[in-house]
């Protein structure tokens, strides 16, 4: 039966790790950042 | 509509991609994405705790 999406569970699964991994990069980017500016500059 | 399995997630979160085609959708999420972070910074920006 095809998915809405016309992926097969295959394609969908081997999708979903590069996209875990790519999120994953963009999270830990963004924390280094942050801890940048709170090394800089807290805002508390 | 109550009878349709409930996902386990993450385990499951990997069926998103049987709904949404990435080919179609992957850069519409970047592109909110973007938008969402060029909000926040510009609402940190005007409450004055952006760099001085």
């Amino acid at each position: 039966m095809a998915s809405l999406s016309g992926l097969t569970d295959q394609q969908a699964k081997e999708f979903h790790e590069q996209f875990k991994t790519t999120y994953t990069a963009f999270v830990s980017l963004a924390a280094l950042a942050h801890l940048l500016v709170i090394a800089a500059n807290p805002w508390w | 509509m109550s009878d349709v399995a409930k996902p386990r997630n993450p385990e499951d979160d990997w069926k998103i991609w049987l709904v949404i085609n990435p080919a179609t959708w992957l850069m519409p999420i970047f592109y909110a994405l973007l938008v969402l972070a060029i909000a926040v910074h510009w609402v940190v920006f005007s409450v004055g705790l952006g760099w001085k």
